[in-house]
């Protein structure tokens, strides 16, 4: 589950090294935080509904850990050890009260929405994951983009289950009709032709059976990272 | 209006912390390999959820609620001059709570129950970061428990779902070893679709309807006016 | 390096700078945008109830529209009674409902008296109650005759999608609409049903799928509205 801390020793490489761009891509697939290391579903599942939650989700993971691994890096060679974790805590919590905040203030209606998933961003694991594994040990610039990396990788795959979510379960993407009008009386496209929403999709079982399906393709296409039992 | 007891019932099954909220899967998928330890991270986290709710809502209503306050001085209060609305700290002050009673538990125990330590000891450090807890608290706040009796009811209730989630998913893993399951599906991809299923049969507590004495005075109150002739009508 | 990061002093030091730190930037950014987020939450309130009686409003537009069309508003207790120097749009209701230290008798009943589009004198009463999951409330407009419902809105915080959550849509709404909350002056409660058979009079069709947050809007309707009628009846 845990990684081994990564050094970048190299005292002057280019911004976009091929060390960096890994640091991005990695995430994306072979190391995904969420199938591969198992590491913050908790908020995942709850919000992939519909995509403009799992949407405002990602973006604010992708805040805080951008911004938490880039404070933790600055301040690593400050943080006293033995209040390591705390310190960490603290940074993940000012960062999601201030992610709350904004989106109370300027999107009130998402963040009605997604209540109290946003506030659970400080227990998910990639964060506090990433902070100690690699962001405590690391220059600001890498820390940034392994933290856009994982963030990345977080995000299409919750983007990926709403998308499937929303598709069959209320046919709309971003309320968008895509089968046509499922109004009773009135139906349209697809629907008059006898197509039925799969309810089934909204509820949350649906969203741990699709991430499984995911692990499943992904598997399937890279065997070396199948496990025995 | 539930009663103490809806809420408890309500907590364990139809509102499952694993299956409803997905709350706590991060150490529900890593420590669920055998039953042994399952029980006994199932068992900590009933333990830690049973003290920080309770905790948790008593700083809630008497430090960051919007005129919570107002016990120190009317002023601050809801009806006051100058209302203190604490409520964007809640999130710091609920971890903050959570991560210091985790330890203090750990140490308590570690020095007065020596056995318990043995069996829970190593499981308490990883509570601290696991959604379930902090994510009891906030659905506490969220929900507006109007006693502190209703709110550890649904602290209990909580654990208490989340331990009969992660030892039924253990036993079932023990078993699976013997199963012939798709190569890349294993361990982690047939875990998760075990879960959904075990989430779908989980959704059957839904439909329960949970009647009570207090649920039946409000309908009985409401039914009051109605004249012989007009419940016939009903009929 | 000079310092000790180990030391007692150095983490003490860490701690309270990091505190002040952080305490600092939250408290201003939260004193900063508290006055959005009250707007924001009021013009929602204000939204929800101008949406009873069937007029769409944006974040931008509502201020302006809420002020033309909400003439009146004042709240009463549970006997019917006009309470003076009540604010009405302050009163939350939810709390009314759910807290257990406020007696039932003591309860405040928020009444919005709007024009709607046609000029007729429309009554805005807020129900709040309990769905599947979580609370569910909404707004109901009674028309000039204090016993028809006009209108309808109701919301929820998390019923399940496509069942429950069903009962915001017109579809729903609109079945309550024509409903009669008293017949003779008495109070008479207005029956959720499964059969199909909502469209007689004191019956609303349910939702397929969604019954039990169906049953909860019946409910909170006929709890509420048993002591409006007592208003209603005192102002005739």
């Amino acid at each position: 589950m845990s990684e081994t801390v990564e050094k970048t020793k190299a005292p002057s490489e280019p911004l976009f090294s091929k060390k960096n761009r890994k640091l991005v891509t990695d995430p994306l697939s072979d190391n995904n935080p969420i199938t591969i290391q198992v590491l913050g579903i908790c908020s995942a599942l709850a919000i992939t509904v519909q995509v403009e939650q799992a949407f405002w989700m990602s973006v604010s993971v992708l805040f805080v850990l951008v911004m938490g691994n880039l404070s933790i890096s600055l301040l690593r060679n400050l943080i006293p050890s033995r209040i390591r974790i705390i310190v960490q805590l603290v940074v993940v919590a000012s960062l999601v009260i201030i992610v709350d905040e904004l989106l109370q203030a300027f999107v009130p209606d998402i963040s009605e929405k997604l209540s109290v998933f946003v506030g659970l961003i400080i227990t998910n694991c990639i964060i506090m994951g990433r902070f100690e594994a690699f962001a405590m040990g690391n220059k600001p610039w890498p820390s940034i983009m392994d933290a856009l990396g994982n963030s990345f990788g977080y995000a299409w795959i919750l983007l990926l289950v709403a998308l499937v979510r929303e598709l069959f379960g209320s046919g709309k993407i971003l309320g968008f009709e895509i089968f046509g009008n499922n109004l009773p009386g009135e139906e349209s496209g697809l629907y008059a032709m006898g197509y039925v929403n799969n309810n089934m999709m909204i509820l949350p079982p649906m969203a741990l059976i699709v991430v499984g399906i995911i692990i499943w393709v992904q598997r399937s296409r890279n065997k070396a990272l199948i496990e025995d039992h | 209006m539930d009663t103490t007891l809806d809420i408890f019932v309500k907590a364990i099954f139809s509102e499952n912390m694993i299956f409803a909220y997905f709350l706590g899967m991060c150490s529900y998928l890593a420590v669920s390999k055998t039953v042994k330890t399952a029980v006994g991270l199932g068992a900590a986290v009933i333990f830690v959820l049973g003290i920080t709710i309770p905790m948790n809502y008593l700083l809630q209503n008497y430090v960051l609620k919007e005129g919570a306050l107002g016990w120190l001085n009317p002023e601050y209060g809801l009806d006051g001059a100058h209302t203190i609305d604490l409520s964007f700290l809640s999130f710091i002050m609920f971890i903050a709570v959570i991560a210091s009673m985790v330890q203090l538990v750990e140490m308590l125990v570690e020095k007065f129950a020596p056995a318990l330590y043995g069996a829970l000891g190593i499981f308490l450090p990883l509570i601290a970061v696991n959604c379930s807890i902090l994510g009891g608290a906030l659905f506490m706040a969220d929900r507006q428990y109007s006693t502190i009796a209703d709110a550890t009811a649904f602290g209990i209730g909580s654990g208490i779902g989340w331990f009969l989630a992660i030892v039924a998913i253990a036993a079932i893993r023990e078993k699976i070893r013997y199963s012939q399951v798709p190569a890349p599906l294993r361990g982690l991809g047939i875990t998760f679709i075990l879960t959904g299923l075990m989430g779908i049969a989980f959704m059957s507590f839904m439909g329960i309807e949970y009647k009570n004495g207090d649920k039946k005075a409000e309908t009985e109150q409401v039914e009051a006016p109605k004249t012989s002739q007009n419940i016939e009508l009903n009929k | 390096m000079a310092i000790n990061r180990d030391s007692n002093g150095y983490t003490f030091g860490f701690a309270i700078a990091l505190v002040v730190v952080v305490g600092t930037i939250l408290a201003s950014l939260s004193l900063g945008l508290a006055d959005i987020k009250k707007a924001n939450a009021e013009k929602k309130k204000k939204m929800d109830i101008l949406s009873a009686i069937g007029i769409e409003s944006t974040r931008s537009t509502v201020d302006g529209i809420y002020d033309e069309t909400v003439l009146n508003s004042f709240v009463v207790d549970a006997t019917g009674n006009v309470i003076e120097g009540e604010k009405a749009f302050s009163v939350d209701v939810r709390n009314q409902y759910r807290n257990k230290t406020i007696e039932k008798a003591d309860r405040k009943y928020p009444v919005f008296e709007a024009k709607n589009a046609e000029g007729k004198m429309i009554t805005i009463l807020p129900v709040v109650g309990a769905g599947l999951w979580g609370p569910i409330w909404g707004y109901i407009a009674i028309g000039e005759d204090n016993e028809t419902i006009a209108g309808a809105a109701f919301d929820h915080k998390g019923e399940t999608p496509g069942l429950g959550a069903e009962i915001k849509q017109s579809f729903f709404e609109d079945r309550w609409v024509g409903e009669k909350i008293s017949v003779n002056n008495e109070f008479q409660p207005i029956q959720v049903v499964k059969d199909g058979s909502g469209v007689n009079e004191m019956k609303v069709d349910g939702i397929t799928g969604g019954t039990i947050t169906s049953v909860g809007v019946g409910e909170m309707m006929n709890r509420t509205m048993a002591v409006y009628v007592k208003y209603f009846n005192n102002k005739k």
